[in-house]
């Protein structure tokens, strides 16, 4: 009997044990994972903590879910190593386990920065239920908070804890929130809501020093000053969880790298989710995009292709949506281009007092990304359009009509229309 | 299972069936309490027009449904037996990352209530609200082809 294990208990090491399922009833799966929870949806840890999600709906699945389907959970399991050339993996207690095929679907850790103080208690990454359950313990005792990084997890934190009640100030390196999703004028929208519900911004400033013997006391920034607070945030970013294939055959860039069918070079183990990199669709290079949604379609072809299906991967794109104290943000692939880049077109609708900002990125007459503020409406046909690679000439002065929407491409998508007869 | 289908050159983009589903997912459902009340129920289908003719565009319920990969909540579900795509109300977020991937930018966000609009088939009446509510029999109730 074969014996397909798969590292990581997340969006994507489920959704590839369910496409094994789907077509491979027989063969041993094996789920490991060194966190000591039940799969749970991870985007959701920043609810649970705001007090907005019950910790019941935090499950992903249950353990029905892993008996209906005969898979074999091993949670609280750290692997340390991967030996490709015996099939096999080692674990934190020494034990072997052997495979025929294997997927890595390790995700991936906050990144910590080499500060003094950085290892103190109350200092805490957030990603996972453990950070938060941990965070809420102290949460009775605590006053304010400094969160370090201007980026989603950055902003979805000082949320929480702001609905918690804690006092929050982010503290961000550059000049402007969630830089790595959208230009200056889109953040300023972001930034105006979080400051009127009274979270502090600190922009053009970092964290040198995290200061307190033993407890910490406060933090210092490059300029001089220092914060007082009961809590330090840290999300300066993730990076995949590659250790374990460290010093070994696989390539490895920034995540691990993998072909269009999310092999790894060696052909019996896979990739896929926020550990993977993969192809970047608006890019056209190798990338890593860490984002549910692609954890979950890697995912699924990687199992697909643990059952010999040969499915190709198309590729994935950045993109992401956030919700914050009523204002919707859609960014999709490129966000941001140097000024008067002649290669690159922009159309942009701007209204300040309704607090809606879209501009679209154009190359060649194909689109290339979306900044979409306060209305969101079509950012999925946008989203088509930018993964589709159609040639929009013909619509670039339509896109942001109040009319847009699907009609308009129906003609130039890659499927027959078959509701309009 | 049954599915809408639309014959596009009956369509006069009277916006019927947007006001009928408007009306049917209210809480009063009566047109009059509905339009006077500050924050009314909004459709979840909408009209456009393209090239010539009117297009009502709502959720179709795919098949491999983009929303539901996405759904980073658990509020979405494919159900087979009855071809829909279910959305779980209490476990909702409002993240928005199903209007994100749509790609036909069938499901909107409704910012008051931070749950997005999304056809439901009118789940428990035996047909969508919208076929009787055409005038012109545009929208047609029908097996899957
Ligand atoms: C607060 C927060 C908000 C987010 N919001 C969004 C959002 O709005 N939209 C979005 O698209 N994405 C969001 N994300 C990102 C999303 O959660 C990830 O993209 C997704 O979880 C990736 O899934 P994955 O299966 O690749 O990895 P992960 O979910 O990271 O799971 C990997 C698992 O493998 C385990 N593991 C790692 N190494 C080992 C090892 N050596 N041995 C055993 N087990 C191991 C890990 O502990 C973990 O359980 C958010 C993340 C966080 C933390």
């Amino acid at each position: 009997m074969k014996q397909l294990v798969v590292i990581g208990n997340s969006a994507a090491g489920i959704s590839a044990v369910e496409a094994i399922r789907k077509v491979d009833k027989t063969s041993k799966i094996i789920v490991i994972s060194d966190e000591d929870y039940p799969s749970y949806y991870r985007c959701l840890i920043s609810y649970y903590l705001a007090g907005q999600v019950r910790e019941e709906k935090l499950l992903y699945r249950s353990e029905s879910f892993y008996k209906e389907n005969n898979i074999e959970l091993r949670l609280n399991r750290k692997v340390m190593r991967v030996e490709p050339k015996r099939n096999r993996i080692i674990l934190e207690d020494k034990s072997q386990l052997s495979y025929d095929s294997l997927l890595i679907a390790t995700g991936a850790s906050p990144k910590f920065p080499h500060l003094a103080g950085i290892k103190k208690r109350n200092v805490f990454g957030f990603r996972t239920i453990k950070d938060v359950k941990e965070i809420e313990k102290i949460l009775p005792v605590a006053k304010n908070a400094c969160i370090l990084g201007g980026g989603l997890i950055g902003l979805k934190a000082a949320y929480a804890l702001k609905k918690r009640n804690i006092e929050v100030k982010l503290i961000v390196k550059s000049k402007q929130v969630l830089s790595q999703m959208l230009d200056y004028k889109a953040a300023g929208f972001v930034q105006k809501k979080i400051e009127e519900n009274g979270i502090e911004l600190i922009f053009g400033q970092d964290a040198v020093e995290i200061i307190g013997d033993g407890e910490l006391k406060a933090i210092k920034l490059d300029s001089g000053k220092v914060i007082g607070c009961s809590l330090v945030i840290v999300a300066k970013g993730v990076s995949p969880n590659t250790d374990l294939v460290k010093d070994t055959p696989i390539n490895v860039r920034e995540g691990i790298i993998a072909n269009e069918f999310l092999q790894t070079n060696i052909p019996n183990i896979y990739t896929a989710g926020d550990v993977c990199e993969g192809f970047d669709l608006v890019l056209n290079a190798p990338s890593v995009n860490a984002l549910w949604p692609i954890a979950v379609e890697q995912g699924r072809v990687a199992g697909q292709n643990m059952t010999g299906q040969g499915l190709k991967y198309q590729g994935s794109l950045g993109m992401n949506s956030l919700e914050f104290f009523g204002l919707a943000v859609v960014s999709l692939g490129i966000f941001k281009i140097k000024e008067d880049d002649p290669n690159f077109e922009e159309i942009k609708f701007l209204d300040e007092k309704q607090n809606i900002y879209k501009k679209l990125i154009l190359k060649d007459n194909y689109l290339v990304g979306a900044v979409l503020v306060g209305d969101i409406r079509n950012s999925g046909v946008f989203l088509r359009l930018i993964r589709e690679r159609i040639n929009i000439s013909s619509l670039k002065d339509k896109l942001l009509n109040e009319n847009f929407g699907y009609p308009e491409i129906m003609d130039l998508v890659n499927q027959k229309e078959n509701l309009y007869v | 299972m049954k599915q809408l289908y639309y014959e596009v050159k009956k369509c006069l983009g009277c916006k019927s069936c947007e006001f009928a589903c408007a009306l049917t997912h209210s809480l009063t459902g009566e047109l009059f309490k509905e339009i006077n009340k500050e924050d009314p129920s909004l459709p979840r289908k909408k009209v456009l027009f393209s090239k010539g003719n009117n297009y009502p565009v709502s959720c179709r319920h795919c098949r491999e449904p983009k929303c539901v990969d996405a759904c980073m909540a658990g509020a979405l579900t494919y159900d087979k037996e009855k071809g829909m795509v279910l959305h779980d109300e209490s476990s909702c977020v409002g993240c928005w990352m199903c209007v994100m991937v749509c790609p036909y930018g069938a499901i909107r966000p409704n910012i008051k209530t931070k749950l997005p609009l999304r056809c439901d088939k009118c789940k428990d009446k035996d047909e969508p609200a919208c076929v009787s509510a055409c005038p012109t029999g545009a929208v047609i109730w029908k097996e899957e082809a």
